[in-house]
């Protein structure tokens, strides 16, 4: 807020300010506080700066190793003025690039994460080679420090106390801003100094215009194809195309015909809207509802048919020795696969202190399979795992790339295979098509 | 706060109707409190089998979910029905099965064993701590139809709210209680006088709402909707971003809203305290709490008490406790105070604000203290001046020039400006 503005200054024109008739004052958001001084510095207007100024991190940092793409990554967003969204694969090391980003700058740093469990792991890896208070904000906790992590929400809920504090502001999974939904965390922020991190940049031109706004251009990007076979592990990807039963084949048609029908009208009606203005439309009408519940069953139907349970099963066995990922459409498919094949779950109806001692019994060994719906998709350490088995997914092509991405962590002679199981003549084909375009177009010829 | 998929309205125009729970829903909402009351201590899951058939009355669909969630978040702590607890449960057959070859029938026999339990109580214990497997439970406290249906609306026009990106709220009594609330919230609440009506006009935002439409006051903004039914009337205008649309929410007093818990007469313990004191040391004055705000250029100031005497009531004093306040807060008060120029104000002032002579409103008696304000040092000061001025001013006045300021610290007498520097 500028408070007591001198008279004969043009603010219509300065970065980001407007008129407060509420308490008589002009206003800008946080975010451009560092073009604001600027440009009252350039208009030679006088003021004071009583914004709660950030704090350093004084605190001994140790040396952060990079690889050599690390580096690369590092000195293009140093080129970019500190502020732009590095795209690297899942397990390639972003958060370690992060690291090195706080180390070198000095820089008072906010970094924010989607999960409580991602909290705990920034914290983790953070104090590994920072030696002062690490702040939290997040899990009930709120605690400022010169380096705090922050959850999405508790950032959301109380950017009033961290904007004014920090002067870098890393933000991992950055492809979660953009879309309108708790941007405002990113505009009440006075850092200029900005790092995003994501596996999958957004692609909408929309979102990906209003994140280059708030974060910057992406400034470095390399795909899963640039690092396998080096830094991260060589893969492959089998799509087992798999049949219903006469019963589900049965069943399929009638619900596949009830919604057909009403899908076909509305994209007649309106050919450019997409599938959350037919969820809205459709539900204020009876056949709409219908369509709806009948979509909803298709996909239930879908989720773990006969032949996907006998394929799961072959694979299981097949890979025994192996250390095995099992994605689902949704929770209920993965507790049946878990009763049936006694796999641990990992759900987010699933404490965090047990998914924690999960998966350090997964990293040693002990267990050797785990299923899962959407915790394994993003973000956390899983190490190791080196077939995965995608019996449903809900989420598209980016949660197709992180969930390969989890095979990626690269190791002496290892190839990691990934098995896609597809139900013929359904609506799964088209959505199998859809999510293998998103991982191609960021690999080559490893596919 | 309700998932939006919970929330029931229409829109009229550029009007965004709730779609309350009334009267007409009673009967259902009994036989659902019924129904619920005979699953407590079985399964969540049979519950829901139960109710995704007809009750004995028609309930609408939408309505039904949304008042078996407020049910569900009046339960008090589920427990579940495992032989094993279920995280132990877990560890021992999924560690058990990953390191052997048996088939899971015979790994959840051995371990079965091991526990003393059969296969089958082992198997059910495994996720008896999901949601669906949980044991119904009674709610913390009895809960009726009545109840049940304006808990109902609650978080019905709280979800709605959250979507809210200002409120406009003309309102008569515990006016106070709201701009509290705002500004421990953190949001923007302009208050004006309902010129020739008692009562005033608030219109609350966040500091954000000014660059987008923002969400991120919603909570706060709904959170002064169970506040609303402690304000004898009151009529609210919300501003809504709904599925793109800019909507108009609008509530008035008898809209059947479960009130929150009667708000805290006090705002400290030093208030409290002073209250007390004050009616034991003087039973011919009344102490009001929350007298009618004041106007002072082109907001209100809501004084803590009015000090009224009872055989006279030209005898009325405003009294304003100053605590524990950042020196901007206590700047913008003085001077909405020295604004406002009201004759017969008892400002109490921390003596550690540091607060110099010159900032205070002229006219006012200034009784500083230490953590207590002393009742009888008050009592003293208004006594004198009354019988200095024998009683030719009223409240309300304004103060014509710079009248003499009065001093006093507990304890020490009246002091006049002069005498005090």
């Amino acid at each position: 807020m500028l408070a007591d503005a001198p008279n004969g200054v043009n603010f219509a024109a300065a970065p980001g300010v407007l008129w407060d008739h509420r308490v008589c004052a002009y206003r800008a958001p946080a975010s451009k506080y560092s073009a604001l001084k600027r440009w009252l510095l350039a208009a030679g207007v006088r003021f004071e700066d009583i914004s709660n100024r950030p704090r350093y991190a004084q605190a001994a940092w140790s040396d952060v190793d990079l690889r050599t793409y690390q580096e690369a990554a590092l000195s293009a967003w140093e080129l970019a003025h500190r502020r732009g969204v590095v795209a690297l694969p899942t397990g390639s090391g972003k958060t370690r690039l992060a690291l090195a980003a706080m180390q070198r700058t000095q820089l008072s740093a906010l970094c924010l994460v989607p999960t409580r469990v991602l909290l705990e792991q920034w914290s983790k890896e953070i104090s590994a080679v920072y030696r002062g208070l690490i702040g939290c904000y997040g899990d009930g906790v709120r605690r400022v420090a010169p380096v705090t992590v922050a959850t999405f929400e508790g950032a959301y809920r109380h950017m009033n106390e961290l904007g004014g504090r920090f002067d870098l502001l890393v933000v991992d999974e950055v492809h979660h801003f953009g879309g309108g939904l708790r941007d405002e965390a990113l505009e009440m922020a006075i850092a200029d100094a900005r790092l995003g991190l994501t596996a999958t940049p957004p692609r909408d031109p929309g979102t990906a215009t209003c994140l280059r706004e708030l974060m910057g251009p992406t400034v470095f990007e390399l795909a899963v194809a640039d690092l396998a076979g080096g830094f991260l592990a060589s893969f492959d990807v089998i799509t087992l195309y798999l049949d219903l039963s006469s019963e589900e084949r049965s069943a399929y048609a009638n619900l596949s015909a009830i919604f057909r029908g009403v899908y076909a009208d509305f994209r007649r009606a309106a050919p450019e809207a997409n599938w959350a203005d037919f969820s809205r439309h459709s539900a204020c009408t009876s056949a709409g509802r219908r369509a709806l519940a009948a979509w909803r069953q298709m996909r239930r139907l879908l989720s773990f048919t006969h032949a996907k349970q006998r394929a799961l099963r072959s694979l299981l066995e097949r890979h025994r020795d192996s250390k095995v990922l099992v994605f689902t459409a949704d929770n209920d498919t993965a507790y049946a696969i878990a009763r049936e094949h006694l796999i641990m779950p990992l759900t987010c109806d699933i404490s965090r202190p047990e998914r924690a001692d999960v998966l350090e019994h997964f990293r040693r060994g002990d267990l050797r399979a785990l299923v899962s719906a959407r915790v394994l998709n993003e973000g956390l350490d899983v190490p190791d795992a080196d077939v995965a088995v995608v019996v449903g997914g809900a989420l598209g092509e980016r949660e197709h790339v992180q969930r390969i991405g989890r095979l990626l962590r690269p190791s002496e002679g290892k190839r990691a295979i990934a098995y896609e199981l597809v139900t013929r003549d359904t609506i799964e084909v088209g959505q199998a098509r859809r999510r293998r375009r998103g991982l191609a177009t960021r690999s080559s010829g490893q596919l | 706060m309700l998932p939006d998929r919970l929330v029931s309205y229409s829109i009229a125009g550029a009007l965004v109707v709730p779609h309350f729970l009334g009267a007409h829903d009673h009967p259902w909402l009994r036989s659902l409190l019924e129904e619920h009351e005979r699953f407590v201590g079985r399964r969540q899951r049979d519950l829901d089998a139960r109710l995704r058939q007809p009750l004995p009355c028609e309930s609408p669909p939408g309505k039904l979910k949304l008042a078996l969630e407020v049910l569900r978040r009046l339960q008090r702590g589920q427990r579940n029905a495992g032989m094993v607890p279920p995280r132990r449960a877990r560890a021992m057959v999924f560690l058990g099965a990953a390191g052997t070859a048996d088939a899971p029938a015979a790994v959840l026999a051995k371990v079965a064993a091991s526990l003393g339990v059969t296969a089958s109580d082992l198997r059910d214990s495994l996720f008896a701590d999901l949601p669906g497997e949980r044991l119904v439970g009674a709610p913390g406290q009895p809960v009726s139809a009545v109840e049940l249906a304006l808990r109902g609306n609650l978080a019905l026009v709280q979800r709605l709210l959250s979507h809210a990106t200002v409120l406009r709220i003309d309102v008569e009594g515990n006016t106070r209680v709201l701009v509290r609330h705002t500004k421990w919230r953190g949001l923007i609440c302009a208050v004006a006088e309902q010129i020739g009506q008692d009562g005033a006009s608030l219109e609350i935002s966040g500091p954000f709402a000014l660059f987008r439409n923002t969400r991120l006051y919603g909570r706060a903004l709904g959170e002064l909707i169970p506040l609303l039914a402690w304000c004898p009337r009151f009529r609210l205008q919300a501003e809504c971003v709904l599925d793109g649309r800019r909507l108009t929410l609008q509530l008035a007093s008898g809209d059947p809203i479960f009130p929150a818990s009667p708000p805290r007469q006090y705002d400290s313990r030093t208030e409290e305290r002073f209250a007390r004191d004050f009616r034991r040391l003087a039973p011919e004055w009344d102490i009001l709490r929350e007298p009618k705000p004041i106007t002072a250029d082109r907001t209100l100031i809501f004084p803590d008490f009015a000090l009224q005497h009872r055989s006279d009531p030209g005898q009325r004093w405003l009294l304003e406790i100053v605590g524990f306040w950042t020196p901007d807060y206590l700047a913008r008060k003085l001077a909405s105070y020295r604004e406002a120029r009201v004759a017969r104000l008892i400002l109490c002032m921390d003596a550690d604000r540091n607060c110099a002579d010159t900032d205070l409103p002229p006219g006012a008696l200034v009784v500083r203290f230490r953590r207590r304000v002393d009742a009888e040092a008050v009592l003293r000061a208004l006594r004198s001046v009354e019988n200095a001025d024998g009683g030719r001013r009223g409240t309300g006045d304004v103060v014509s020039g710079h009248g003499d300021r009065r001093i006093l610290d507990a304890g020490h007498g009246v002091q006049t400006d002069h005498d005090a520097s």
